[in-house]
């Protein structure tokens, strides 16, 4: 094992810096004595030749999209282009300060005018605002504007946001952080949304509803219309949880479904990469009568011969702004990552779904009907999630009839496919579909990797059931022990104490 | 046509495999009446070579903040990011995975965000590090929720937190926004006319649930008052300070002087402004706060075999377990940035932290020195010391200055006014940092006279 802290060099190994503009006495003689540092963190002393090293073998005990196949449900793991990397190094993008002047942040201003403007056409919105870092942020801030928009017309009083029990947790977290109540509705005994459970509960009360259409089955909502229509005659708005976006684009829209407000997912939808857990990117998207309440600023643009490219670009702060959610404008880098992810397919964004869902399909056919070779060898098969002839872009797979038969969970299963080299499918989520893997290809991955994984996980349910529940056997460490790790809380390095 | 589809010109043979024979079979769960009639309206796909000439054209239009003079910083700092550090950081293996829900196949990630963790622990005095919140201020804004979760029960000012006066919007419209769920009030902390706590008038604070001050205060002055802040608000009050990350290489870290959350912007180490993002925000605490604190938390543990192994751990405070009753609503965060800024914190060790902040102190002072020298502009306060930025009184409007210092190709600083309520038109907040250098300097007083000169002087006779 690599430790970090085990390196102690001489001080004079470390990184070499420039000469001060005074000597060191000088310029601590400016810190009041008072409140000046009286012993040194402790951090490592080591040079660069050490720490490459350190952090290569890191990364080597790390999976990551360029390591392998990762259908990690709802969370679309497709390529991260390389050139986008390349883009956001450049000196104007890298060494920017969102306080300069506009004058000096054309080219990104003109970056995120065009942003403004795709993500709003292809979701049929009438405004965007890309302040919000991450798909959570954006549900905040937009949850945040529609109580802005409901207070203004007198109706502070609607107190009640309404999620299905299929939703991504952070729905409910972001409407409880704007102060609302949280109303969960069942889906019906097919995964889908349940009319006769919203008209139960929806009312003068109503703020929002947020809904994942297609939802976090994978499947498209039949009766959405409906369901904006009955919310929207209860006074309610509509709130579209963008995470599955892949699924759709070019196909149907947030706004031809009726919702009134939407959060897209750069670090989904367009490929800014997940490092490990962020940084993503949360654009929100609005019907007009909601713009005045978005967080600012936004990009306008004026025709000028002078200009960029025959514009100048300003920021404009909406009317009623709820002010800001984020420090800066928004996370700058993603929004050009995916910009130079979007201009790579213009128009036909339309064909990235396509094969995104047709990933999806092909896969789920191929693991649900095996080869008679190996049908043989299988005692108990998963399940559908919830019926349907097609699904969109993602699947769920109920290993009950698995776990049933054989003792072998769902966790079990997952924890087999590291050692088959993939990253384990999206565990136990959906929470109403028991012994839950949520499948998700996204276009990028080949016909061939499909096929491999889909003999790959019906041949571990041919294994020995010891070997599975016992999985994983060739990874760098074997099955973690979470349940001490959050008994003992060893969150820091003793060194050495 | 479009590169990344493998499957392009393979569709018939997987749809026939399915028993289907057009693509379209795949979207008839869509409603006809919600489905798009038309396509999407938008140019033609671009090459990676096309995009390059457009990616070129646009950010080469940008003026980068370190191709001149640049005295433009306010929480958000112009500095040197070693090549090795995106080197390693932007690794596959780092760059395309997600978070860590398989901790087997995971553990370089988690390795280094519980190195992160030991070191921001380090660095601020206190015992819990998350792995990173989106910037600064939501980081204070969760901090100040966190706080009221924690101290709401026994407090005697129920939801109630203290902020210092002049707060930029940036950080306050933040902290308003996200004190929405627990509809906190927010009360404002006065400073003395050195533009340090009021400690006298901080008694008013006692019993409330959180005090939120920043070090240096945002006009950049070191706040000397601080030490004494927690024995006045009590025990049950989280003292929350924001501080300047690079600061605690000379000033003493905040845990060693009462406080309970320590926020900070961690983008100094790690990564440039990038127009704002992304970049990180840092939050440590007392093991107090630590089951109401927002965020990934990475912590050892053991594999089956006994074998040293990291994890996340105590996912039950998040949203993807806890629902609406979760500690926050964050998922994303910023994991990759706090990634660059680990490798630099290893590479910077504990002597190349102090000589940063050396010379950030002494580029302050010589930037402070040679301005101060021009006639007519004079400190806003006088009796305290400053790191990385200051903030001055000019003789005319700090606006005008900055334009007329543009056009000299001198991006001077920030006109106060444009992000703080209240604040004066004439007052201009200057940042140096360890880039700076001498040309810098005397580009900045050369251009100030010449705006007094030729501007004010000329308006005044």
């Amino acid at each position: 094992m690599s430790d970090l802290f085990a390196f102690d060099g001489a001080p004079e190994a470390g990184y070499a810096q420039p000469s001060p503009l005074l000597s060191d006495e000088e310029a601590i003689a400016g810190i009041p004595e008072s409140i000046r540092r009286k012993s040194l963190p402790r951090w490592p002393r080591a040079s660069e030749p050490e720490l490459v090293r350190h952090y290569t073998w890191l990364s080597r005990r790390n999976f990551g999209i360029d390591t392998g196949f990762y259908p990690l449900g709802s969370c679309t793991m497709k390529h991260n282009p390389r050139v986008n990397e390349k883009i956001v190094q450049m000196a104007g993008m890298n060494d920017l300060h969102p306080l300069a002047p506009a004058s000096h942040l054309q080219g990104l201003m003109a970056i995120f005018y065009e942003m403004q403007e795709m993500l709003a056409h292809c979701a049929g919105m009438d405004s965007v605002t890309l302040q919000p870092v991450a798909g959570a942020q954006g549900e905040f801030a937009a949850i945040r504007c529609i109580q802005e928009y409901h207070r203004s017309n007198g109706e502070g009083s609607r107190d009640k946001v309404i999620v299905p029990d299929s939703a991504h947790g952070t729905n409910p977290a972001s409407a409880a952080m704007c102060g609302y109540q949280i109303i969960e509705i069942p889906s019906n005994e097919n995964g889908r949304l349940d009319l006769g459970a919203l008209r139960a509960v929806v009312g003068d009360d109503t703020a929002a509803m947020m809904v994942t259409n297609p939802s976090t089955l994978g499947i498209f909502e039949p009766e959405i219309a409906e369901a904006t229509e009955i919310v929207h005659n209860a006074g309610g708005q509509m709130y579209y949880d963008g995470a599955n976006f892949n699924a759709i684009l070019g196909k149907t829209s947030p706004g031809l479904m009726g919702f009134d407000a939407v959060h897209y997912n750069l670090h989904k939808t367009f490929s800014q990469p997940h490092g490990g857990g962020g940084p993503g990117s949360g654009p929100i998207g609005v019907k007009s009568h909601l713009a005045q309440f978005l967080p600012k600023p936004l990009v306008v643009r004026e025709e000028d011969e002078h200009g960029l490219d025959g514009w100048t670009y300003s920021w404009e702060d909406p009317v009623n702004s709820i002010g800001k959610v984020q420090q800066w404008h928004g996370n700058s880098g993603a929004v050009v990552r995916s910009w130079a992810f979007y201009r790579r397919y213009g128009r036909d964004l339309e064909k990235m779904s396509e094969h995104a869902v047709l990933n999806a399909n092909y896969l789920r056919h191929r693991i649900l009907n095996p080869s008679e070779e190996l049908a043989s060898k299988i005692s108990a098969m998963p399940i559908d999630g919830a019926p349907a002839r097609v699904v969109k872009h993602e699947f769920t797979l109920s290993m009950s009839p698995v776990k049933d038969a054989t003792g072998v969970s769902g966790k079990d299963v997952a924890k087999r496919l590291l050692d088959y080299g993939y990253m384990a499918p999206t565990l136990y989520f959906p929470m109403i579909v028991p012994e839950c893997l949520m499948v998700e290809p996204t276009e990028t991955e080949s016909k061939e990797v499909l096929d491999k994984f889909a003999e790959d996980f019906l041949t571990i349910l041919t294994e020995d059931p010891e070997l599975v529940k016992t999985a994983p056997h060739t990874t760098d460490v074997g099955r973690v022990d979470e349940v001490w790790a959050a008994r003992n809380l060893v969150l820091r390095h003793s060194l050495g104490e | 046509m479009v590169d990344h589809l493998p499957n392009l010109g393979r569709e018939e043979i997987m749809l026939k495999e399915m028993g289907l024979s057009s693509i379209d079979e795949l979207f008839s769960d869509i409603p006809e009446a919600v489905r798009r009639d038309s396509p999407l309206n938008l140019p033609a796909p671009q090459t990676e070579e096309e995009i390059m000439v457009d990616a070129n054209r646009l950010l080469g239009a940008n003026v980068a903040i370190n191709s001149r003079p640049n005295f433009l910083g306010a929480g958000l700092y112009e500095n040197y990011v070693p090549s090795m550090v995106v080197a390693m950081a932007t690794r596959g293996e780092f760059l395309t995975a997600y978070t860590p829900y398989q901790p087997e196949v995971s553990q370089g990630m988690l390795q280094a965000l519980w190195e992160f963790q030991t070191m921001v622990s380090e660095l601020v005095a206190l015992p819990v590090s998350n792995v990173s919140m989106y910037d600064a201020s939501t980081a204070a804004a969760e901090a100040l929720n966190c706080a009221v979760r924690v101290h709401n029960k026994k407090a005697t000012q129920k939801n109630v937190v203290y902020v210092t006066e002049w707060l930029p919007e940036h950080r306050l419209s933040v902290i308003e926004n996200y004190s929405c769920g627990a509809e906190t009030e927010i009360r404002t902390l006065k400073w003395d006319d050195n533009g340090m706590v009021d400690l006298k008038s901080a008694e008013a604070a006692h019993g409330c649930c959180a005090v939120y001050v920043e070090q240096p205060n945002p006009f950049g002055v070191i706040d000397e008052n601080l030490a004494e802040l927690k024995q006045i608000i009590g025990e049950n009050t989280a003292l929350v300070v924001g501080v300047n990350a690079t600061s605690l290489g000379v000033l003493e870290a905040p845990g060693n002087w009462g406080a309970d959350i320590v926020v900070a912007e961690g983008q100094p180490f790690g990564i440039g402004p990038t127009a704002g993002g992304p970049i990180y925000g840092i939050y440590a605490c007392t093991e107090k706060y630590l089951r109401q604190m927002p965020g990934r938390i990475v912590g050892k543990t053991f594999d089956d075999k006994g074998k040293d192994a990291f994890t996340l751990t105590l996912s039950t405070r998040e949203q993807h377990i806890r629902r609406h009753k979760a500690t926050s609503n964050i998922c994303s965060n910023e994991t990759l940035i706090a990634l660059m800024g680990g490798i630099h914190m290893a590479l910077l060790g504990p002597i190349g932290l102090q000589k940063l902040a050396l010379r950030n102190a002494a580029a302050c002072q010589v930037t402070m020195a040679g301005v101060l020298a021009i006639e007519g502009v004079e400190l806003l306060f006088t009796n305290g010391a400053s790191y990385n930025e200051f903030t001055v009184v000019l003789p005319g409007s700090a606006k005008g200055a900055l334009d007329y210092l543009d056009k000299l190709g001198v991006t001077a600083g920030l006109a106060l006014c444009d992000v703080m309520s209240g604040a004066d038109e004439a007052w201009l907040h200057i940042t140096a940092t360890d880039q700076t250098t001498n040309e810098d300097v005397a580009a900045l007083v050369g251009g100030l006279k010449s705006w007094i000169s030729s501007t004010v002087m000329a308006v005044g006779s």
